[in-house]
């Protein structure tokens, strides 16, 4: 079965097509990227597979539910981190990942060992128990993505996990994700407008332009194909065709 | 120098004048409020005027002396419309007065003229009706007072004292009318006051936490999550109210010492029940006005989180909660001064309409023992928060309340910017 599988995915606001017959599917276990510039409907994507916005036609499907009419079995298997997400500034780093663990956890015991490992994932140390306002951008993300990969979910959706991070903090979250993933089996969907980084990141790619998937493939095969030396130029060399 | 501070001065002005909430704050709210509370009380007023253009009063004479008849004749030369009651006593001038529904009587004591040829201290008591109905009432018997100053004026220094007393419910109580109607006034304007501030700090608080929700991206991340939508909007109104009471109950405390400081200008040797006498409000009526607060409360904060879920950032969700505010503050002011069954139908109406004119109505009705008015106030405003929980229960089980993106400045400039 497919963590994830999208067909033919339209969604409309008003006037704007943010997508424009999206499919793809991403493999369990997998590291799936959707790379694509500023506008190409890459979180408007991941809201619908998050259950958060409704899809104007088209089906999405995770793990075989459908993202509308089990959007609540969906939610019990999912964790999101939304796109410059942010936290309680005036709570504690611990205190926040307590109150995230009470919705995910069925017991105590549970919540404990999931605040247990979203420490050790976050590497924050001591700090944890500093108010979250007095977090760097950098830090903040690391709390907040400890936080999604806390709960064991079927599936993360990370919405631009790294962006605006500087080069540390960016390395830093990128490990956390290749790691965790590994020792969870945890399937990962993630955007980006990195294309390098996600290079490095991901197993599969999807060049998102306009609304709609314009190449899809592993990296290397990508390179191959289009006879580019990293996925920039094979997202310039797909675009100008398009 | 100059120039750079001309600089800094034109951009803080236009910065200023272009934020919606100075705007509402100094310009449009005074512009609206100021007339309306003027129009207020110049009908006041002229009803004040009207009522004391002819000061009629009982006068019951028991000393038939020399200047018992020099004081009547003085006070109608003055212009006073005085009636002469007779009685065997003054309980019996009382009743005669109330009888032939004069509001205001002087008695004349025995002895009032031996007392003044012998060069002693005489004594004159007036006694004035108090039902509470507000200013009118209060500027009756302060014209008859200074009608007795006048004539006192013309005699020899200090020839006599007056005491006045005032007629609550049928009972003489030896208490000047003046300080019974402070003590409503007090009431009837720290006790609105109150309550609209506690509106709007719960009104802000919600939308401030709602809206930085959605500016911190955290309600994206709540709703992401296997919780039911209704349980967080309880969630956010239930953490407003909590918050709101704290701070109620800081005011609380406040306004009890206010109100314990007022009362001790009753001496209460005298042993007077205020609460029997329908001058401080009933245990009932407590309980009436805690539940009136807290159901308007609840509207109030359902609204605010329904408008600021619209609303992109926590400026915005402000600016837009602020323009219910003068929804709130007129009727408070009208309230203030003015009986509302008094008013026309469609103000009458008009202000009924208003959840937020009943917990003033319902502090008004606690003085009063006017239960029903409260009650019904509380069923009106129960209707409507049940109304507004469910539209708002609607919206947060839509997409909406994540693409719904109101931004004052789009108001003005429609722009979309690309994320
Ligand atoms: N709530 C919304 N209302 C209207 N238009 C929207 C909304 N959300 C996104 N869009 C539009 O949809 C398009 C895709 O946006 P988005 O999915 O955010 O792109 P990306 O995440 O790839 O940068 C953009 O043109 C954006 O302006
Ligand atoms: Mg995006």
């Amino acid at each position: 079965m497919a963590a994830v599988e999208v067909d033919d995915l339209v969604k409309v606001f008003g006037s704007i097509r943010a997508l424009e017959g999206l499919s793809f599917r991403v493999e369990d276990g997998e590291i799936y990227g959707l790379i694509g510039p500023n506008g190409a409907g890459k979180t408007t994507a991941l809201r619908i597979i998050a259950t958060l916005l409704l899809p104007t036609s088209g089906r999405v499907e995770v793990f075989g539910l459908n993202v509308v009419e089990k959007a609540d079995e969906v939610r019990k298997i999912i964790s999101y981190l939304p796109e410059e997400a942010g936290a309680y500034k005036n709570l504690s780093g611990i205190e926040y990942l307590r109150f995230m663990a009470s919705f995910n956890a069925e017991s105590k015991d549970e919540a404990e060992a999931m605040v247990r490992d979203a420490v050790k994932i976050s590497g924050l140390g001591e700090r944890l128990h500093d108010r979250i306002k007095t977090y760097s951008k950098g830090m903040k993300r690391r709390l907040l993505v400890a936080r999604a990969l806390m709960t064991k979910p079927k599936l993360a959706i990370l919405d631009e996990p790294t962006s605006g991070l500087d080069v540390v903090h960016s390395f830093y979250v990128r490990s956390i994700i290749k790691n965790y993933v590994k020792e969870f089996g945890v399937t990962v969907l993630l955007s980006s407008h990195n294309m390098l980084e996600v290079e490095y990141l991901c197993d599969k790619v999807a060049l998102i332009h306009k609304g709609k998937i314009v190449a899809e493939g592993r990296p290397e095969e990508l390179k191959t194909e289009y006879k580019a030396e990293n996925l920039e130029e094979v997202f310039i060399k797909v675009t100008s065709y398009a | 120098m100059l120039r750079d501070l001309k600089a800094i001065v034109s951009k803080e002005v236009k910065e200023l004048v272009r934020d919606p909430r100075i705007l509402l704050g100094m310009i449009i709210v005074p512009v609206i409020m100021f007339p309306i509370m003027g129009a207020v009380m110049h009908s006041v007023f002229i009803q004040v005027q009207e009522s004391i253009k002819e000061v009629k009063v009982g006068v019951a004479d028991f000393d038939h002396g020399n200047w018992s008849r020099v004081l009547i004749e003085n006070l109608t030369n003055l212009g006073a419309n005085i009636i002469e009651i007779s009685a065997t006593d003054e309980i019996q001038a009382i009743q005669q007065m109330q009888a032939s529904n004069l509001t205001d009587l002087i008695v004349i004591p025995e002895g009032f003229s031996q007392n003044i040829t012998q060069g002693k201290k005489a004594r004159l008591k007036t006694y004035s009706i108090y039902t509470g109905s507000g200013m009118v009432e209060s500027a009756r018997s302060e014209a008859i007072n200074s009608l007795i100053e006048a004539v006192k004026r013309g005699w020899s220094p200090d020839p006599f004292t007056v005491s006045e007393n005032s007629i609550v419910k049928g009972k003489p109580l030896p208490v000047p009318p003046s300080t019974l109607f402070n003590l409503a006034m007090s009431q009837q304007i720290v006790t609105p006051i109150a309550i609209a501030i506690i509106i709007v700090m719960a009104m802000q608080l919600a939308a401030t936490s709602v809206a930085s929700e959605k500016e911190e991206k955290t309600l994206e991340t709540l709703l992401s999550l296997p919780i039911n939508r209704f349980t967080i909007l309880m969630g956010k109104l239930f953490g407003s109210i909590i918050v709101a009471l704290i701070g109620a109950i800081a005011y609380l405390i406040g306004f009890i010492y206010y109100m314990g400081s007022i009362f001790t200008l009753v001496p209460t040797e005298i042993g007077v029940d205020l609460v029997e006498l329908g001058l401080a409000p009933s245990p009932v009526g407590y309980v009436l006005m805690g539940i009136s607060l807290f159901v308007s409360l609840l509207s109030a904060l359902a609204l605010a989180v329904v408008i600021s879920a619209f609303t992109e950032d926590v400026r915005s969700a402000q600016a837009i909660v602020g323009y219910i505010y003068p929804v709130i503050f007129i009727p408070m002011f009208l309230l203030m001064y003015l009986d509302v069954f008094s008013l026309s139908l469609p103000l009458q109406i008009l202000i009924l309409a208003i959840p937020y004119s009943h917990p003033i109505l319902a502090a008004k009705a606690a003085v009063t023992g006017n239960h029903l008015i409260a009650i019904g106030g509380i069923i009106y405003v129960s209707i409507f928060t049940v109304a507004i929980l469910y539209i708002a229960a609607k919206f947060f089980a839509t997409e909406k309340i994540l693409t719904a993106r109101i931004k004052l400045k789009k108001l003005r400039k429609p722009k979309e910017k690309v994320t």
